[in-house]
């Protein structure tokens, strides 16, 4: 099964050269991406093919996977990516649509998308990879930004506090809520193959540390333990538990709350 | 012969009723009409006001004169006083105070009998538009409380009455659109009822997102994975889109634009009309790649240039906006021949996900896989395929009228007008058999070369815009280099449309 997987892997790849920088988590989520779709597919036992899969992405460091990654799809817009992906499905519903983003993608520039996604309800998922920072345009804070950091952007501290997304997502009504640790590609393959899975609109948060600009996730995998939840009101107890700001405490990674 | 007659009320007390059973009982009856709809932006109280244009020859304006007013309150005669002609005749609730609701209906039937119309033709519209009673018995009694005033004889035209909007709603279902998207906008919205109504019997998918950036995303999303969609908006909800516009350009992923315009800048004037949005629907959108802009100037153009826009959008993967405004997507208008020209709209060779296997497209510059791009050979084939294809949308639009000539076509006098202001352009060169030719733009992008031609041709041109900087007139100096004087440029830019009568009078001053 391995072989068979490794080969379908294989074939998910692009012959594109990878811009990340060296050792950028952005590498851990392609793979766990890639086993994700391989897995997928060779379950299915022939079912679901590599054509069945499409993506649309936002703009970033997260969104330069749509190059390689060999599936079909819309490399879109800055903070229009859950547009992009649910048009997608309404033109044509048999496809498994992902939605690539990044936090400032999500949480800035395409907020209205997300809040409205969980309402719309469309089958897809969206994968948003939050690395607490604007990368590409090297390094401003986004809404998930700890308090405190420094940036070009921000030579005094930042002075807001962070959003937090898996409360907003409780709160907007999500079915389907997931906090995945980029650094745990066997853990995040199987919070996104039940997210595919998912019937509706599912949300998978990746928190992933940016190398260059803020490593903010770098020590922190002491606090994460797993959860798998589907009580409303845990998952309300679970979104509290870390406020994207706080060093010491709990993490929760897994699935915060399923319907 | 022509009368025009002022219905006039409160938000809310029906006047349009009065408006649909009068000019579907004329329809009936054989004659034409026009209704033209002022309207405040409030939904119950102001007041508001249409213009019922009647005649026996085809019509597609108002004139500022009128023969009658009716009135379903105070105000309306007290305001509209001034616009009555000589021997004309006023109507009012008086004498109806306890009808309530019935009110519209009684003085429709007051009307139709001013008008010398039979009863029987009343009644018969009555009965199609209500079923009850009650409405009978308002329309009898309305229909029995005046003397006759004019004598109208019945014609055998068949007709029927629609408006711009209902125009492109057809036009769409013509062309298998299968997803509208929108977000609710005067003078768009409308479509979106008349889409929603029509969904189940032609399997159209309304979807209302959150705002226009969604709209016109998912729409392209949807069109990717092998939808035909289209969306609709005025100029608010279209600079929201703009970026996606520019996306267009880039993805190639063929879409469908509606735009309605009304007076801007910023929220404007709602519910009135204006052609302010001809040079944003030319530009927006950064960077350079091809798109179709078309202006159709009554319904039955709003049906076939949506065809069309269809058809050269899937045809070249290209971006294809269709203009109107508040005047031409809401006004009444008779129809009395059918689109006989519809196009078949021919799937792209456009790969499709799943269908044709793995299939990319992107909003950077990209190989023939859609993948990421940056090195200058490859950018250089990217901008050349773009430009190719609008040398290639230029040469296929060529087949369809880009342009119509009206009226006296031997003249040497020529009108250059576009859109709406076509039926009051037409109306007043008719009414008095003007000695002029009228040129209408309808591809606006690409612009024939036969305008030029027909400039060159005539020793005077006159230039009808309903916006104040007569932004047609400077896109053809842009392309042709000629100038159309100052001084004929007639231009209308209080949020109202022309009247054929007072246009008829600034032709006039301005004919050689
Ligand atoms: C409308 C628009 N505004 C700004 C940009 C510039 N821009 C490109 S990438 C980026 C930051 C992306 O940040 P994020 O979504 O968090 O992704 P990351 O790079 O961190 O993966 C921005 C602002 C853009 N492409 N489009
Ligand atoms: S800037 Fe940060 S997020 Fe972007 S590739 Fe480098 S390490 Fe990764």
């Amino acid at each position: 099964m391995a072989n068979t997987i490794d080969s379908i892997k294989q074939k998910l790849g692009t012959k594109e050269t990878i811009t990340w920088c060296p050792g950028c988590p952005n590498f851990l989520i392609l793979e766990s991406v890639k086993r994700t779709i391989a897995e997928l597919i060779e379950e299915s036992k022939g079912k679901i093919k590599q054509e069945d899969f499409a993506m649309s992405t936002g703009i970033g460091c997260h969104a330069k996977i749509f190059d390689y990654l060999d599936i079909s799809g819309i490399y879109g817009l800055h903070g229009r990516t859950i547009s992009f992906a649910e048009g997608i499905k309404l033109g044509n519903e048999k496809l498994n649509v992902l939605a690539f983003a990044g936090d400032g993608d999500t949480y800035a520039e395409g907020m209205e998308h997300f809040i409205h996604a969980f309402r719309h309800n469309e089958d897809i998922t969206l994968i948003v990879h939050d690395n607490q920072s604007f990368s590409l345009t090297t390094g401003q804070p986004t809404p998930t930004t700890q308090q405190g950091y420094k940036s070009k952007a921000t030579p005094q501290g930042e002075k807001e506090k962070p959003l937090n997304p898996i409360k907003l997502a409780l709160a907007a009504g999500g079915k389907f809520i997931a906090r995945a640790n980029a650094r745990n590609i066997t853990q995040t393959t199987e919070i996104l193959k039940k997210a595919i899975k998912h019937k509706g609109f599912s949300y998978v948060e990746i928190v992933q540390d940016c190398l260059i600009f803020n490593k903010e996730m770098d020590n922190k995998d002491s606090m994460m333990y797993s959860v798998e939840n589907k009580d409303k009101a845990k998952a309300e107890k679970l979104a509290e538990e870390w406020d994207y700001n706080s060093k010491k405490g709990k993490i929760p990674i897994g699935i915060i709350y399923e319907e | 012969m022509r009368l025009n007659i002022l219905i006039g009320g409160k938000a809310g007390q029906g006047i349009n009723k009065v408006s649909e059973i009068v000019s579907k009982t004329l329809s009936s009856y054989g004659w034409f009409t026009f209704n033209y709809r002022d309207y405040q932006s409030l939904i119950r109280g102001g007041h508001n006001f249409n213009i019922l244009s009647i005649s026996d020859k085809w019509i597609a304006s108002h004139e500022s004169k009128v023969d009658g007013i009716i009135a379903l309150d105070e105000n309306t005669s007290k305001i509209h006083q001034k616009e009555l002609k000589k021997d004309s005749f006023v109507l009012t609730e008086k004498g109806f105070e306890d009808l309530g609701i019935n009110l519209n209906v009684a003085l429709a039937g007051a009307l139709i009998k001013i008008l010398g119309i039979e009863k029987k033709f009343l009644l018969d519209e009555i009965k199609e538009q209500f079923h009850n009673s009650e409405s009978l018995e308002e329309a009898e009694k309305g229909y029995n409380s005046q003397k006759q005033k004019y004598s109208l004889k019945k014609l055998e035209n068949k007709m029927k009455i629609i408006n711009g909007n209902e125009g492109i709603t057809q036009g769409a279902i013509n062309s298998n659109m299968d997803h509208y998207f929108a977000y609710p906008m005067t003078p768009a919205t409308e479509i979106i009822h008349k889409f929603a109504t029509l969904s189940e019997k032609n399997n159209i998918n309304v979807v209302l997102p959150e705002n226009e950036i969604a709209v016109i995303n998912m729409a392209l999303g949807a069109n990717f994975s092998g939808a035909r969609a289209m969306i609709g908006t005025a100029g608010g909800g279209f600079d929201l889109m703009t970026e996606a516009l520019s996306f267009q350009g880039q993805s190639e992923i063929p879409l469908v634009v509606y735009l309605a315009s009304r007076p801007g800048p910023s929220t404007g004037v709602p519910t009135y009309t204006s052609q302010d949005d001809l040079d944003v629907a030319l530009r927006a959108g950064h960077g350079e790649f091809p798109r179709i802009v078309l202006a159709p100037g009554d319904p039955v153009e709003c049906t076939e240039l949506i065809n069309q826009a269809f058809y050269l959008s899937e045809k070249f993967n290209a971006l294809s906006l269709v203009l109107s405004d508040k005047h031409l997507a809401e006004s009444e208008y008779s129809i009395n021949k059918p689109v006989h020209n519809i196009i078949k709209v021919i799937e792209s060779k456009r790969k499709i996900p799943q269908k044709n296997g793995i299939i990319k497209a992107s909003s950077y510059e990209h190989d023939e896989h859609g993948n990421t791009i940056e090195d200058s050979e490859g950018i250089i084939k990217g901008v050349q395929r773009r430009l190719k294809r609008y040398e290639d949308i230029k040469k296929e639009v060529k087949k369809f009228q880009m342009i119509k000539i009206h009226g006296n076509k031997n003249s040497k006098n020529l009108i250059i007008g576009w859109g709406s202001t076509k039926g009051a352009i037409i109306d007043a060169i008719n009414s008095e058999n003007l000695d002029a030719k009228f040129l209408q733009v309808l591809y606006i992008k690409p612009l024939s070369d036969e305008i030029k031609e027909y400039i060159e041709k005539s020793k005077n041109v006159i230039l009808v815009e309903n916006n104040i900087t007569g932004q047609l007139g400077r896109l053809i100096r842009e392309k042709t280099g000629i100038k159309i004087e100052e001084k004929n440029r007639i231009l209308k830019y209080d949020g109202r449309p022309f009247t054929s009568d007072e246009l008829k009078e600034e032709i006039k001053k301005r004919l050689k």
